[in-house]
């Protein structure tokens, strides 16, 4: 009897010791002594961090980490226009030739002065394939990067580039530290760069904490004492926290904004994002190779009723080029291809050989409700011209897997198209762009954004998108749709948070009353 | 009995060694890799295949698969190919927080499914019978994430309550980890409750009706000796059959709940690793489950011979 006994009070012990062993180490609580004055932003995001290495990393959950801890040479300011970061200011003596002054006296977060060394260790680090960048390609026209000084640098390009100055924008074209990169491989779990937050610590599936970086070179900058991001994947738990005051701001989709608006003391942002979405074809196969199929489906796509089933009509027509860059889009609503046409649409397919319409699948996206919506709109409105769809819903994975390999004849999804028109129009259409998955080759598009990428006069430029806009249009090797708003929700006493569509989550300036 | 346990252990390398190469293969079926999902749209052909030969996905598949099990057989379980975060302890980290939440749920479940299971046999037919089983057929009917989603809802609504945000381990925080880890282990502990209940009365009904419980009170002993003394402790069985699949299960990953309530466990990690493709992180995850669940099971079996000493192990 004795020796059952033992054997159950030998398992609960067991038991006890395991649970004692669940010790501290996910802890993230904020032990700060002075807690009455520390300024903490908590902000909830529906994703974990895919690492935090800024040349390796594309990902939206980590860029908006990485982006608060290291700086690049340039930045836009909020009306999207390029001024200095690092660099604080710059000659282009020639038009393949752009010598950048550093700001002296920046220091990273280890203590060290950046200098011009660590500029072209960075770009050289980029440059090499065994980093494997992501951002490589953004690059790939550079030929020499030469320090002239402690805070001098020089970049010589193969051939003028207009997007030069765009792409340096890019989070992800990071100043690092060598050191930093040799002690640990790669930067995936580390961060040390030179702004306005330090990384303190991560922990996975729950939170990210950042905290104020004393030495700032920006006098007064940032004024927050700590930022905590925590990872809440379930929309109900972050609008249930923001609603009760648990964090501070939270992302959220253009349905919960609807259902925060009238909730005390939560503001909601709304902000034009830079994304659109589209039905892209596989135009090497059948009936997807008839330019007049692609138009004849756009004639049927009623783009208004996306905008207000999809988005709760909050979301704009869009083309390739996404209205909230500006200038640089064209007005797509006056576009004939945009008027919805039955008519017009079943002649054309008439003219192709499918008077009577065909059959297909429209492969999408299960994980995001929003794609799922517009293909089961496109299913109805399509139908009305004789083109039965079956939709077939996928999981992320292998959906990323089906858009790169095209393995779908009509995908429907969302693309970002970027802070400079070239990502739009050359990196998603020209003949050899890296993202062209639709098998879409066109000669005379390929030149005109070849000369787009090369024009470096503004104005010159301009005139070369609008054309270049048009002509893929007309050849709709995608369909454009709408551009949605972005949201943000933010409790009452946050103050000097304004979300803008290239910058939608800058805290430098925020602080809490 | 020691002989038995010694070969039950021993018996765990070929169902590992089986599970081992069932989720590699697997994950190599499954369309989509790694690399892709991490470059997406940025993806050039040369960065893919840097990528790709960086996690050695270039290398003959049994070559890649006796480097993975050659680490994990010397403790090494590889490194996240998306975070760089090594695998091991990250998964055993989460592992504290899902054994916590499990042990949770499966008291608050005992506490109310072994009480009402034997008053609703001792009262068969009566009005608390059919009260009893309504709530356990609730349990097992209403799904998981409805319960939690409700229940956010509600306090948030009716309370402006939510649970405190970011996870802390219970030795950092005792109330606050308590304060966290209570809503979502009565979620799971009443969905638990449920099946247990059913379990519990069928059970001692069926033990009732026996020879030796009409014997026993033959004898005079009161009822409640009868119940607790005879009847409950001959009933253990079936009903630890259910736990110890449902414990099995839970340590698994509660998956949905975690989610819902963004808990670092390790149902959350094998599910982002799954659609990030990180190969690494779900073969070694999954590895780890299904030892805990052999395991669990072992435990149950010796917890038979303890409950009813005929059963025994040769």
């Amino acid at each position: 009897m004795f020796k059952k006994h033992f054997l159950f009070f030998l398992l609960l012990i067991v038991t006890l010791v395991a649970t004692a062993c669940s010790d501290d180490s996910a802890s993230t609580e904020e032990n700060a002594g002075d807690s009455s004055v520390e300024q903490v932003l908590k902000i909830a995001n529906d994703q974990e961090p895919a690492g935090l290495d800024p040349h390796k990393t594309p990902a939206h959950s980590s860029v908006r980490v990485y982006s608060k801890v290291y700086e690049g040479l340039v930045t836009f300011d909020e009306n999207m226009k390029i001024v200095g970061q690092l660099a604080k200011d710059w000659e282009q003596p020639n038009d393949t030739t752009y010598i950048f002054n550093l700001v002296e006296g920046v220091k990273f977060h280890n203590g060290r002065e950046m200098t011009a060394e660590d500029v072209k260790y960075s770009f050289e680090r980029i440059l090499n394939k065994e980093t494997a960048s992501h951002i490589a390609s953004y690059f790939s026209n550079v030929k020499n990067i030469e320090v002239l000084g402690d805070y001098q640098i020089k970049f010589e390009l193969t051939e003028p580039n207009a997007t030069f100055l765009t792409n340096l924008t890019n989070s992800s074209a990071a100043i690092v530290a060598k050191e930093v990169v040799e002690e640990n491989g790669d930067l995936q779990q580390v961060a040390v760069g030179t702004g306005p937050f330090k990384f303190k610590e991560w922990v996975p599936d729950s939170t990210v904490t950042l905290v104020k970086n004393e030495d700032y070179y920006i006098d007064g900058l940032p004024k927050l004492d700590k930022v905590v991001y925590y990872t809440m994947k379930e929309e109900a738990a972050r609008l249930s926290a923001i609603r009760t005051g648990e964090i501070d701001l939270t992302t959220l989709t253009a349905k919960s904004a609807s259902l925060l608006k009238d909730q005390e003391a939560v503001n909601v942002k709304g902000y034009q994002s830079l994304e659109y979405s589209y039905v892209g074809f596989n135009v090497a196969k059948e009936p997807f190779n008839d330019p007049k199929v692609r138009q004849a489906l756009s004639l049927a796509t009623d783009r208004q009723s996306i905008a207000d089933i999809v988005w709760d009509g909050d979301a704009i027509i869009s083309g390739p080029i996404a209205p909230s860059m500006g200038d640089w889009a064209i007005d797509v609503e006056k576009e004939e291809l945009y008027q919805r046409n039955l008519e017009k649409a079943k002649e054309l397919l008439a003219e192709a050989g499918y008077p009577d319409g065909f059959s297909t699948v429209i492969t999408t996206a299960s994980t995001y409700a929003d794609m799922v919506d517009t293909a089961q709109l496109l299913q109805q409105q399509w139908k009305e011209i004789g083109v039965d769809t079956e939709i077939q819903q996928i999981e992320w994975g292998e959906y990323i897997d089906t858009w790169s390999n095209t393995s779908a004849d009509i995908l429907v999804g969302r693309n970002g198209s970027g802070t400079d028109p070239d990502r739009a129009m050359n990196y998603f259409f020209h003949t050899d762009g890296s993202a062209n998955v639709w098998n879409f080759s066109n000669s005379e598009y390929d030149a005109i954004v070849e000369k787009g990428k090369s024009t470096v006069d503004q104005e010159k430029r301009k005139e070369i998108y609008v054309e270049a806009q048009k002509k893929l249009l007309n050849l709709s090797p995608n369909l454009f749709l709408v551009s949605p708003k972005n949201y943000v929700a933010v409790r009452d006493g946050v103050e000097g948070y304004t979300p803008y569509p290239h910058n939608g989550e800058d805290i430098d300036e925020v602080y809490k009353k | 009995m020691y002989t038995y346990i010694i070969r039950r252990i021993l018996m765990l390398f070929p169902v590992l060694f089986g599970v081992s190469i069932f989720i590699f293969i697997v994950m190599r079926i499954v369309p989509g890799d790694v690399a892709m999902t991490i470059l997406g749209t940025d993806a050039t052909p040369e960065a893919l295949e840097q990528l790709r030969k960086d996690f050695g996905l270039n290398l003959p598949l049994y070559e890649q698969y006796f480097n993975w099990i050659g680490g994990v057989l010397t403790g090494d379980f590889g490194e996240s190919m998306r975070t760089g975060q090594e695998v091991l302890p990250d998964i055993l980290n989460r592992f504290k927080l899902t054994f916590e939440l499990t042990f949770l749920s499966a008291l608050i479940s005992w506490f109310i499914a072994i009480p009402l299971g034997i008053i609703a046999a001792m009262k068969r037919n009566s009005n608390v019978d059919f009260g009893v089983r309504i709530i356990s057929l609730l349990g097992v009917s209403v799904p998981n994430f409805a319960l939690a989603t409700v229940i956010i809802l509600i306090l948030a609504l009716a309370f402006s309550y939510s649970p405190p945000v970011g996870y802390v381990g219970f030795f950092a925080d005792p109330l606050k980890n308590l304060e966290i880890m209570i809503i979502p282990a009565v979620v799971l502990g009443t969905s638990m409750a449920g099946a247990v209940m059913r379990m519990t009365r069928s059970s001692i009904l069926e033990i009732l009706r026996q020879d030796f419980i009409r014997t026993i009170r033959a004898k005079g002993a009161k009822e409640r000796i009868v119940i607790f003394q005879h009847a409950l402790r001959n009933a253990m069985i079936p009903i630890l059959t259910i736990i110890g699949l449902q414990i099995g299960t839970l340590l698994g990953g509660t998956v949905i709940i975690e989610q819902i309530f963004s808990l670092p466990g390790l149902g959350q990690l094998v599910l982002t690793s799954i659609t990030q493709r990180d190969f690494i992180v779900v073969q070694g995850a999954v590895l780890f489950i299904a030892f805990v669940f052999v395991m669990i099971n072992l435990l149950v079996d010796i917890l038979y011979s303890y409950l009813d000493p005929r059963i025994s192990y040769k």
